[in-house]
């Protein structure tokens, strides 16, 4: 019965039209995506490939110079791209993925501020993912909004009734037809984007691969889900099936498109995040402090770099100044970027009343590109960045100058650079991502189930005719 | 058998029913007269579960409705004053699907035909989509479905609206039909003289309540017209 009610709700779709042009433009749009996305990833890619063996190699290929000019020089580092954000590109496109090693600065990314890394995912990238969170209930609306007021209106409702169907029946089988009607129009995105990630992925990691995409078509069909009995309950309740159109456009206005930026405003307002430049100059002067009192104590001068200080001690001076520093670094970037978690975490739990919210962050995560996985990799890269400067420092101290006047004069060679070993970068793995994201499949189960029992509620047995 | 039971129905303020009790026996034609807005069409959705009684109850074959109400209906057959199908779909399609909600079973092309030519539509339109029907032919499609469902008991609400002259009499053989076959048929009319005719029994009812009764020996040694009218005088 509930197949026979799908099968004849489909056919509708079909014959009207409707799936036809909603058909067409979302294969239009993802197809898109999916190009952009693909595009924008295998150009990162062989540019990063190509510039992160260049800038070892290039690392390597330095002449005599001096330890510390070497370590201010640096090395660029590279994020791997994962092969998933072709469909969710996630906050990637806002914080950039390239790190420049440099010494004494720990560079969150090098071509973008990080001061919006979650303020600025509000705006949304083109994307496949976009286009399931926020098109795709569209037209689950558009689809679905007369399923049953249209029914209603049209008397056919009636001539059910009097059959002796369920009105239970009725629900699962428009759920049903919907779920078909979304399907067949995202089922081409779907395989196109299976064979990008296929192609993309390391012949390695296709397995992690492979998992991510399934977790990430179940997450998104869980939110569709939760769509249709929204849709659904909406339909039968409303007087008229113009009344359910309406309901639905500014449930979808509010819900999909102004609620995520009021709740990542507040997450902000909630979890402040300080500024670029106030964190910038927080920093300093918390560095600042801490150096000084760390060369009065080890040194007993009150300036740094100074003429007190002889310079075969500059070595020594170099590698107190950069502990000192990690410790300093570790508790303001720890305390930004916990503080962003926190803001995400909170949009995140917002989910439960908008659901957008939690796919998105779920999304972003299966995908490899959200904030958590961002800052594995900043930390990973400010690690290699210390065992530079350690190397660098540890040379300079072996080699010091007991006459101290010729520290500047002193070159090491290449026998230095290659002390210091590649930056080999691993990216989190999915274990990793669900102990992470595990809140965010409860979120959407449990609005799932809030959706079904809001949708049973507005089909009652004896259904207002 | 179908049975209402000393039925009331309030809509807020507005008694649509009040204490009405009607039997219709397997085989007999129970003719509801009455003015618009008598409350017919209310006691036949009761007998549906569109509606739920205010006091007394519906029963059919024996069942309580309120108790059991998808599988009561699955006794009966019902036409609406206007049959209302989906425009999309073609004649064949819209019964075959209503069929087959009715039954649990699939229809061969050949039985729904058949269906539909006894319901007197011609073969030629059963492929033509709906919405370019005439009213009257929803309403043989709507005869259709009511057939195919073999129920043994059918509700009629105005059936034969819209029907020219020769359906509507092809109409009153299925009735005659279904009569001898052992169906109770209860059916609204505002055509005095088709109640005449195929009804075995005449109620008429007036604001709510049944204010006749009548049998078909009643009917013999009286004029249905003046009866009906000193009803609705009084
Ligand atoms: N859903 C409803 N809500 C409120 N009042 C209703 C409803 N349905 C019927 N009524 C009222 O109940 C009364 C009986 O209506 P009903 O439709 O049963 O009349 P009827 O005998 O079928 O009339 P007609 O010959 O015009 O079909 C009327 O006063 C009508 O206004
Ligand atoms: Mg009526």
């Amino acid at each position: 019965m509930i197949r026979l009610i799908a099968q004849r709700e489909f056919t509708e779709f079909v014959r009207d039209g409707r799936l036809l042009w909603a058909g067409g433009i979302m294969l239009l749009l993802i197809v898109t995506a999916l190009g952009v996305g693909w595009q924008r990833q295998s150009h990162l890619h062989a540019e990063r490939h190509a510039a992160q063996h260049l800038d070892y190699e290039d690392w390597l290929k330095q002449d005599e110079r001096h330890p510390h000019d070497a370590a201010h020089q640096g090395m660029h580092v590279f994020k791997p791209e994962p092969p998933l954000s072709i469909i969710d590109p996630g906050i990637g496109p806002y914080v950039g993925s390239t790190i420049w090693l440099q010494a004494h600065r720990q560079s969150e990314v090098k071509f973008r501020p990080a001061q919006d890394a979650t303020g600025l995912q509000r705006f949304g990238t083109f994307s496949a993912a976009w286009l399931v969170q926020i098109l795709a209930p569209l037209l689950i609306i558009v689809f679905g909004f007369n399923a049953f007021a249209g029914e209603r209106e049209l008397g056919t409702l009636r001539q059910l009734m009097s059959l002796g169907v369920s009105s239970r029946a009725l629900l699962w089988g428009k759920a049903l037809a919907l779920a078909m009607g979304i399907g067949v129009l995202l089922v081409p995105g779907v395989v196109v984007a299976a064979a990008a990630v296929v192609i993309e992925s390391e012949p390695g990691r296709l397995l992690d691969s492979a998992l991510r995409f399934l977790m990430l078509g179940l997450a998104y069909a869980v939110y569709l889900a939760i769509t249709v009995f929204v849709v659904l309950a909406v339909s039968a309740r409303a007087s008229s099936s113009r009344v359910a159109l309406i309901s639905l456009l500014a449930l979808w206005i509010v819900g999909v498109l102004l609620a995520p930026r009021v709740m990542s405003d507040l997450s902000r307002h909630v979890y402040p995040s300080p500024s670029r430049t106030e964190f910038a100059s927080d920093l300093s002067t918390d560095l600042k402090s801490e150096h000084d009192k760390a060369w009065r104590e080890q040194f007993g001068v009150s300036t740094g770099w100074g003429p007190d200080l002889p310079l075969s001690k500059w070595g020594v001076a170099l590698q107190v100044n950069d502990h000192v520093g990690y410790g300093v670094l570790d508790r303001h970037f720890g305390a930004l970027w916990d503080t962003f978690e926190k803001q995400q975490r909170m949009q995140e739990w917002a989910g439960l009343l908008i659901p957008v919210l939690a796919v998105r962050s779920l999304s972003m995560g299966l995908s490899g590109t959200d904030f958590v996985q961002h800052r594995d990799f900043s930390v990973a890269a400010e690690r290699q960045r210390r065992v530079v400067q350690d190397i660098m420092s540890h040379d300079l101290i072996d080699h010091a100058d007991p006459l101290g006047d010729r520290h500047f004069a002193y070159q090491a060679d290449k026998e230095l650079w290659a002390k210091v070993p590649p930056f080999d970068y691993q990216t989190p793995s999915l274990a990793v991502v669900l102990r992470h994201h595990w809140s965010g499949f409860a979120i959407l189960s449990a609005v799932l189930a809030a959706a079904v029992a809001l949708a049973l509620l507005f089909v009652p047995r004896r259904l207002p005719l | 058998m179908l049975e209402a039971l000393n039925v009331s129905k309030d809509f807020g303020a507005n008694r649509a029913l009040d204490k009405v009790t009607l039997r219709v026996k397997p085989g007999e034609i129970y003719c509801l007269l009455g003015a618009n807005g008598a409350g017919k069409t209310t006691l036949i959705n009761l007998f549906l579960d569109f509606i739920e009684p205010t006091s007394g109850e519906v029963r059919i074959n024996g069942r309580k409705v309120a108790d059991d109400p998808l599988s009561t209906k699955r006794d009966i057959a019902y036409i609406p004053e206007q049959v209302m199908l989906y425009g999309v779909l073609s004649g064949i399609e819209n019964l075959k699907y209503f069929a087959a909600l009715a039954t649990g079973e699939r229809h061969s092309r050949e039985q729904l035909l058949a269906l539909l030519t006894e319901a007197g539509l011609p073969e030629a339109a059963a492929d033509g989509r709906v919405s370019t029907y005439s009213k009257g032919m929803r309403q043989k499609v709507g005869i259709a479905i009511a057939l195919a469902k073999n129920a043994k008991a059918l509700l009629l609400d105005e059936p034969t609206s819209g029907l020219d002259p020769k359906a509507a009499s092809e109409f009153s053989q299925l009735l005659a039909k279904a009569r001898d076959r052992g169906v109770a048929v209860l059916t609204t009319t505002h055509d005095l003289f088709h109640a005449k005719q195929t009804g075995t029994r005449i109620g008429i009812m007036k604001q709510g309540r049944l204010v006749a009764d009548l049998s078909s020996q009643d009917l013999s040694h009286t004029d249905l017209e003046t009866l009906y009218l000193q009803h609705m005088a009084a």
